[in-house]
């Protein structure tokens, strides 16, 4: 019995673990996408945020560092993004998806360089920036049966990751900016002819949003040890799923804390099929038959189908920005 | 108050935009130039290596441009494909789902087709291939027309959707599975029979594969369809404007369904000929193409001649920084990934620059004027206050 206790507790602590960084994704491409652009560069700026940050994190071997110049290098990301899109009128698609070869490119670029160069691949394990990362174990709040592990003894960028959201939520739907920003996702022309500054927003909320997109990816180096393997990017496709997840929310920051829950769960049920299998022979016996790759194409299966259905069904409850997509050329009004 | 404004140049010329486009390639370069320099790592060596592909001196240089076609071929049709759909701004990311169901189902064949002749084998693994992934293009078109559903985003769900596919495909061991070797205990793709094997003709040692020249041809009925068809002029009313096309008594719906079967299934056309001519299937057939042929049509501003000439750039620079790794273990393939982001960032600006151009607004022009009055004015007083100072201490000299 105590054994199924544990395997119980260790899924649900798992799913927080392991899917954090699709709430920074997730969060931070809301933001992006309410202010009306659509950035498929996810992926790649979340690779440089990982990649800068941990190595500067390393370097100055603190957590601080590593979670600033993630967000900085991010965020310069996502300043090329909005310059080449909202002031040079380039196509976001294909910006958003060079941006996302660039930066897996630059990932693998910046990892061979430093792991050839004189002094390697910074050592990890043992430093303080480990140490600083590691779970906050809250007293009396992580023992708390079933729940207790799962909630409340995690580092602190979970915890981070989850004000974010909510911070972000209030944000959206309390503050008169937030309000002025959804604006300009819906309908840039009208916004602008009430004296919002349509390209200053954009920018701001651009790079805020990549920003957030690139303390996920530092999350993602740090949680996977720091280990730079030549074959694989520390993001292996969160990015993406973040795109998906953004859908599945229905552009809404409460909603992501939600949907990272269900995505972190399938996540879950393909690492850990086995072993729940064999915690609870009877009852879910039959999970070991389901291929694994079935739970990873969930995400976007279950994405697709939202997506038809919410485009089939009434447009009004959709939270999908009006003017995604387009750029705005004032021009062209 | 804003100084500049920007304006819509009304003609680009097409030499000052070439000229400004040759000029973001050189800047780019530089810009690896820089990168390269920072590992220790001589540029012009490097870029020695990438462009000539260890051709030069070496006896077995026909494989280096068999290897080449064969990155080339899938690439140029991929992106003469996507440039169809995005002619109609229909953003269809999709293409390395479409590439992925094509090759699937051509594959199907090719592994079942011992025994069979060779032409009839490629050219039923080719219909299969065009005709499943254009029905995944019809269908979407379809979701797009009828409900107006993202497209950009289904396709986007596709490509990963399949890519599981596949990999479920590679990795379960399992009687129905024909797709893997039978004689291997760990689960790994199988040859296909010599029936579905791409012929070619031999010249000399070299061989070119008919897939060279159906590619070739196929870019050039693509161009002609495109430009002196009515098909093809719908293609460009819809993508300019659907209002229009629909004031002008269009079906838009059946354009934007018949151009999507046809994008995507000349994308199953190009994954038939790729598992035809590497004779095997894997996970990573694909090349990225789907991806790769978005920038190379972005690229090539989705004029057909365009994008022949850049498929064939962007080959170079794969293929190239792969025969280059070989010798340079601190830069591996993805420098290639690199250098395309960069290019296409200069790129994009160098599209700007040519479309547009900063103009002072008419407030800023008043306003310069003002100034270049003021100014004018006060050197008068100025000058006027000078003189009679001088006046004034040249009457004081002579007093003395």
């Amino acid at each position: 019995m105590n054994n199924v206790v544990e395997v119980f507790e260790l899924f649900l602590f798992n799913i927080i673990v392991y899917n954090i960084p699709l709430l920074y994704g997730t969060t931070g491409e809301i933001m992006i996408e309410k202010s009306g652009s659509l950035n498929l560069g996810v992926e790649g700026t979340m690779a440089i945020g990982a990649v800068a940050g941990f190595l500067f994190g390393a370097r100055f071997d603190s957590l601080l560092v590593a979670c600033i110049v993630s967000f900085i290098a991010a965020g310069i990301v996502g300043l090329v993004f909005s310059f080449l899109t909202v002031t040079l009128q380039a196509n976001q698609n294909v910006t958003g998806l060079t941006i996302t070869t660039f930066g897996v490119a630059f990932y693998y670029f910046i990892g061979n360089a430093v792991s050839n160069g004189e002094k390697g691949w910074p050592k990890f394990s043992g430093t303080q920036l480990d140490a600083q990362s590691q779970a906050l174990n809250i007293p009396g709040l992580s023992s708390i049966p079933f729940v207790g592990k799962a909630l409340f003894s995690h580092g602190i960028l979970v915890y981070v990751g989850v004000l974010i959201a909510i911070l972000m939520w209030l944000y959206f739907n309390k503050t008169v900016p937030g309000l002025k920003m959804r604006s300009i996702g819906e309908n840039p022309a009208a916004a602008d002819s009430l004296g919002i500054n349509v390209t200053a927003y954009k920018y701001i909320h651009i790079i805020v949003g990549s920003g957030i997109m690139g303390l996920g990816g530092l999350y993602m180096a740090l949680n996977m040890g720091g280990t730079f393997e030549g074959s694989n990017c520390w993001i292996n496709g969160y990015g993406w799923i973040a795109i998906a997840l953004v859908i599945f929310a229905n552009w809404s920051p409460a909603k992501a804390l939600l949907g990272t829950l269900l995505f972190g769960f399938f996540n879950t049920l393909r690492v850990q099929n086995a072993a729940l299998a064999y915690a609870f022979p009877n009852v879910l016996g039959w999970l070991t038959k389901i291929p694994s790759h079935f739970f990873s194409a969930l995400p976007f299966i279950i994405t697709l189908i939202v997506l038809i259905l919410s485009s089939m069904t009434s447009k009004g409850r959709s939270g999908e920005p009006q003017a995604i997509g387009r750029s705005y050329y004032r021009e062209d009004r | 108050m804003r100084k500049y404004h920007l304006v819509r140049r009304s003609n680009p010329r097409m030499t000052t935009t070439i000229l400004l486009y040759i000029n973001g390639l050189l800047l780019s370069l530089l810009v690896g130039a820089i990168l390269l320099y920072a590992l220790d790592i001589d540029p012009f060596e490097y870029y020695g290596k990438m462009f000539t592909m260890g051709l030069i001196g070496n006896k077995y240089g026909f494989k280096t441009i068999e290897g080449l076609l064969k990155v080339f071929v899938p690439l140029l049709i991929t992106s003469v494909a996507l440039s169809i759909s995005f002619k109609m701004r229909f953003w269809n990311i999709g293409g390395e789902g479409e590439f992925l169901v094509g090759a699937i189902c051509a594959s199907i064949i090719a592994f079942n087709s011992t025994g069979m002749p060779n032409v009839v084998t490629i050219v039923l693994m080719c219909l299969a291939a065009m005709l499943s992934s254009g029905i995944i293009g019809v269908a979407i078109a379809a979701l797009k027309v009828k409900f107006n559903t993202n497209e950009t985003l289904m396709t986007l769900m596709l490509n990963y959707i399949m890519l599981y596919v596949i990999r479920y495909i590679g990795e379960t061991k399992a009687d129905w599975n024909f797709f893997l070797r039978a004689d291997s205990e760990r689960p790994k793709f199988g040859t296909f029979p010599d029936s579905a094997i791409m012929g070619g003709i031999q010249i000399g040692k070299f061989k070119l594969l008919w897939a060279v020249i159906i590619a070739i041809v196929l870019t050039a009925i693509v161009y002609v369809y495109l430009k002196y068809t009515k098909r093809g002029y719908e293609i460009n009313v819809v993508g300019d404007s659907s209002a229009t096309a629909k004031y002008a008594g269009m079906n838009v719906g059946r354009i934007v369904l018949r151009t999507m079967f046809l994008s995507s299934a000349l994308i199953g056309l190009a994954a038939a000929l790729t598992v035809s001519s590497a004779g095997t299937i894997s996970d990573t057939i694909t090349n990225d193409v789907g991806w790769t042929g978005i920038i190379v049509a972005w690229l090539g501003k989705l004029s057909i001649p365009a994008v022949f000439i850049i498929s064939i750039l962007i080959s170079i620079l794969q293929y190239g920084c792969q025969a280059a790794a070989t010798s340079y273990p601190a830069i591996d393939s993805n420098f290639a990934d690199l250098m395309q982001g960069i290019i296409l960032v200069f790129a994009l600006i160098a599209d700007f620059e040519a479309n547009f151009k900063l103009v002072e607004t008419a407030e800023a022009i008043q306003r310069r004027k003002e100034r270049k009055q003021k100014r004018i004015e006060r050197k008068q007083t100025v000058t006027g206050k000078a003189e009679k100072t001088a006046e004034a201490t040249k009457e004081g000299t002579t007093n003395e």
